[in-house]
């Protein structure tokens, strides 16, 4: 490995700016750190040059750990966004300067900036003045500069980001060429998706500190695990479905049938599902469609440019009550973003105003657990309160998902529960789990009637709230019974993804281990859901392990500090009011559960329809 | 400057020239300078002129006058070399750190620019006297400052460090850090990162600076005489000698003096700006 991350993280006043980064970057590879400004991408890039310090975790290059090595013993090659050229220096002397450095011989020097010079194509400039050239040479000549010492490594900051589109271009291919020619490990860091396809072996995206996913291009667009990926690499319509075993259905819509695996999960259940706005087929009516109908919509908007057409479609009544999660610009209007080519367009030409039928070519179903919110309350006043609470906004806007308000009587802190309400159990559920979608929001109260009632009736997470609690800092993470562990890692990374906060795993082990010496048996469980974390769920966990009661530890270390937020992951729902009775009182953090029942229930594989793409490709040929 | 006001900032974009014509702007240049600069100071050497070739020598060449120049030019010097090195210390820290009670310490640089520079000079002979604070510890190791060159240098030091901390501040804040990290990934240690890349960005600002404080310690009067002692020969800076030969109603003789003083200053000050040009010359062609 060239380059390799090991958790690395960096705080800067009191805020994370990278956060848990591991990466491995294979030798010739060009790697592309993509992300939103903020993200953390162009720290992460000064930290491997050795220009900014980290506090934890390790850097190393070939293979030498260099978390504590200085910038100029990194042989790293540097190019900034403004060039950062010398300016009282000639050409020559800025591509000699790192040569010079190490006191190279005038012959040599001059032998190995001709060579440069003929690889950025600046040929014969040697005596020009930085401020005599143009940006998109000062840009070559900072490349060239950066090579002279021959580095391991090349780090592209933001390189295009002062030039016009014609120059990034032009010099986007010389630098693709020159890391061919040389084969020298690169990364770069750019905010622009469209850079980063270009160049890219695989790209990396980051958010919030973050690294979220991993991947080659065309497999990152195709296959997105997260919402941010999913609208940050192109545009992206994201929509709410149920997923059953028989297939999709948006809304009170027809069912869907792509050709993949039925899900294992065998209850219905939410999903947030991506559909890219080329992969929606619109024609005059149902029957002239070739891709699976999916609703009826009326053109609302069209732009012109250039190659394609994009057009804003206002869903029908059918989809307009369903689940459209809430897009970008907050607009509560149901509707879809449409690109068609010009062929497209030719053959079936539209105005706004006219009424469309809406075919899905295909359609990418996201692995997240956590698909929506519904705030739960007694009464219609409560719930709006509740759904206005800083932290739940916040995640929803976050996550670019909605929340949804749902009243019921029963959950009253005097009312009486119905009888036989808990003992409700899967088979009742079944029929009625079409209302218990998306993960329980409720105010904190001081029993477990509520949360076992909502568990009862098929809700997976519940998340109790306290009024005022802000986004957490911390998010500790427990599971009590092995058969909640994938769920609630699931969950966990799901969540993170859109906080900038630190995952703990607090390990527990029971008092007699302590004396277990030297290996305790549980720490081998410890380790194993480290590592599962990362694998699958690309979630980089810090440890913490205690001995003792549970509930008692958690408890101990939620009274930390506030800002924390707790996820709790059960599998047997009477140990809420039992065991955990103390943690769901606890006025000062809120409280994630994720409860899975005992028999192994996996997370929905995601789901395509490749095969209906390809008949829809054909369609107008 | 009521000209530039008056104007509408939609022509400004759309003229050549901000200002009226180059006939108005460069006669109103030459009055001004001619007015308040050239006349005055022909007025002196007129003067001077007065006195015959012997009488001038015998004045400006007596020993008494010999050991102010030295004393003059040669404080001047030291406290503006002085101020090169600390000034640029001063303006480095507070261009590049951001400390508790950084807007203070910015804040009282311009002290010594509002301060009557009798009261910085009674201020440092408090300090640097034989019984002063700082003066007390210092005789202890056999230094003397008050009423010595020493106290001299010092004074002009405290009277010039805002020029160049002053002038040294806004070039500092253009050298991007970026040029010294990318030195630094090319290889270069903190040193020769200094040498190459940030002294030659920061040097025209430092000989302007180096000329604002020699000139203004040359100048300077006030708060020297409470401090030197103003022995003859020895602690006597030239304007005070100047001083001395007009309350003794010797105009020619202070007139004299003061053409000497003039010669010099103009010569010094002409050699600093020569190198000023040749290394802006030689370093930036940025304009082209």
């Amino acid at each position: 490995m060239s380059i390799s991350l090991d958790q690395v993280t960096k705080r800067y006043q009191g805020s994370t700016v990278v956060n848990d980064v591991s990466i491995d970057i294979g030798d010739g590879e060009f790697f592309v750190l993509l992300g939103p400004s903020g993200s953390g991408k162009s720290t992460l890039l000064r930290a491997v040059a050795g220009l900014t310090g980290v506090d934890h975790g390790r850097i190393s290059l070939h293979g030498r750990d260099v978390t504590h090595l200085a910038a100029r013993r990194r042989g790293v090659g540097l190019v900034f966004q403004n060039y950062a050229l010398f300016r009282h220096m000639t050409v020559a002397d800025n591509i000699e300067f790192a040569l010079r450095v190490r006191r190279m011989r005038a012959a040599a020097r001059r032998a190995r900036r001709n060579e440069l010079l003929r690889l950025v194509a600046l040929e014969g400039l040697d005596d020009r003045l930085p401020a005599q050239l143009s940006g998109g040479q000062q840009q070559r000549v900072a490349v060239a500069r950066a090579l002279a010492h021959k580095p391991e490594v090349l780090l592209l900051d933001e390189p295009f980001g002062a030039l016009d589109a014609k120059i990034r271009e032009e010099l986007r291919r010389t630098i693709r060429q020159v890391q061919r020619e040389l084969g020298i490990t690169t990364v770069l860091v750019t905010h622009d998706q469209e850079e980063a396809f270009a160049l890219a072996d695989r790209i990396g995206i980051m958010n919030l500190g973050r690294l979220l996913e991993v991947g080659r291009p065309d497999d990152l667009y195709a296959r997105p695990a997260t919402r941010f990926v999913a609208t940050f690499l192109g545009a992206a319509n994201l929509l709410l479905a149920r997923q059953s075993a028989d297939g999709l259905s948006f809304g009170n819509g027809p069912l869907i049938v792509p050709h993949h695996e039925p899900s294992s999960h065998g209850r219905a259940h939410e999903v947030v599902t991506v559909l890219r706005p080329e992969e929606i087929e619109l024609a005059p009516a149902r029957d002239a469609l070739r891709s699976p109908y999916m609703a009826e919509g009326t053109v609302e908007e069209i732009l012109f440019s250039g190659a394609l057409e994009r057009l804003r479609v206002r869903l029908g009544d059918g989809l307009a009550g369903a689940h459209v999660v809430r897009s970008e610009n907050l607009s509560e209007e149901p509707y879809l973003e449409v690109t068609r080519t010009q062929h497209e367009q030719r053959v079936f030409p539209l105005a706004p105003g006219l009424p469309v039928a809406l075919g899905v070519r295909r359609l990418h179903v996201l692995p997240t657990p956590l698909s929506s919110f519904v705030a739960w309350a007694p009464t219609a006043a409560l719930a709006e309160t509740l759904a206005r609470e800083p932290l739940l906004a916040e995640l929803a806007t976050r996550m670019k998902t909605r929340i949804a308000i749902r009243v019921e009587p029963a959950l009253a802190e005097s009312a009486p529960l119905p009888e036989g309400a808990v003992a409700l159990r899967d088979s009742e559920a079944e029929e009625t789990d079409a209302d218990f979608s998306g993960a329980a929001v409720i105010r904190g109260s001081n029993d477990a009637r509520a949360v076992e009632w909502l568990l009862a009736r098929g809700v997976d997470e519940v998340l109790i709230l306290r009024a005022g609690a802000a986004a957490p800092r911390r998010v500790l993470i427990h599971w009590v019974n092995e058969s909640a562990r994938r769920a609630t890692l699931a969950v966990s990374a799901s969540l993170l993804r859109h906080l900038s906060a630190e995952a703990v795993y607090v390990g527990i082990l029971p008092e007699h281990e302590r004396a277990d010496a030297p290996r305790p048996l549980g720490m081998r469980a410890l380790l194993d859901a480290r590592s599962e974390a990362a694998a699958d769920h690309g979630l980089d966990m810090r440890t913490e392990l205690g001995y003792g009661d549970v509930a008692q530890e958690l408890a101990l270390r939620l009274a930390e500090s506030p800002d924390q937020l707790l996820i709790l992951g059960i599998s047997d729902a009477a140990d809420l009011g039992g065991r955990f009775a103390e943690l769901l009182t606890n006025p000062a953090s809120p409280l994630l559960i994720v409860y899975r029942r005992s028999e192994l229930q996996a997370v929905p594989a995601p789901l395509e329809s490749s095969s209906r793409a390809a008949s829809g490709r054909l369609r107008y040929a | 400057m009521a000209a530039v006001s008056g104007v509408d900032r939609r022509t400004l974009v759309r003229q050549p020239s901000v200002l009226p014509g180059f006939g108005l702007t460069f006669g109103f240049t030459t009055f001004f300078l001619s007015a308040l600069v050239l006349l005055p100071l022909a007025a002196l050497v007129f003067m001077a002129a007065s006195m015959s070739w012997g009488e001038f020598v015998h004045v400006v060449l007596s020993a008494r006058a010999l050991g102010s120049y030295r004393l003059s030019f040669g404080a001047s010097f030291l406290a503006a070399t002085i101020n090169l090195v600390f000034g640029f210390v001063i303006a480095w820290t507070l261009v590049r750190y951001r400390f508790p009670g950084r807007k203070i310490v910015d804040a009282l640089i311009d002290m010594p620019f509002a301060l009557p520079t009798a009261v910085s000079g009674i201020a440092l002979t408090t300090v640097f006297a034989q019984n002063g604070w700082i003066g007390q510890y210092l005789s202890l190791l056999g230094i003397r400052v008050a009423y010595t060159w020493i106290g001299v240098t010092v004074a002009l030091t405290l009277i010039g460090m805002p020029f160049m901390v002053r002038t040294l501040q806004p070039a500092i804040a253009e050298v991007q850090r970026d040029l010294e990290d990318a030195a630094e990934t090319l290889g270069a240690g903190r040193l020769y990162v200094f040498r190459r890349i940030v002294l030659p960005a920061v040097l025209p600002a430092m000989l302007t600076g180096f000329t604002l404080a020699f000139a203004r310690a040359v100048g300077e009067y006030g708060s020297v005489i409470f401090i030197a002692g103003n022995i003859p020969k020895k602690t006597e800076i030239t304007p005070l000698l100047i001083v001395i030969h007009l309350q003794e109603f010797d105009y020619k003789g202070a007139a004299a003096l003061g053409s000497v003083m003039l010669v010099m200053s103009f010569v010094v000050l002409l050699t600093i700006n020569l190198i000023h040009s040749w290394g802006r010359r030689r370093l930036v062609a940025t304009a082209h």
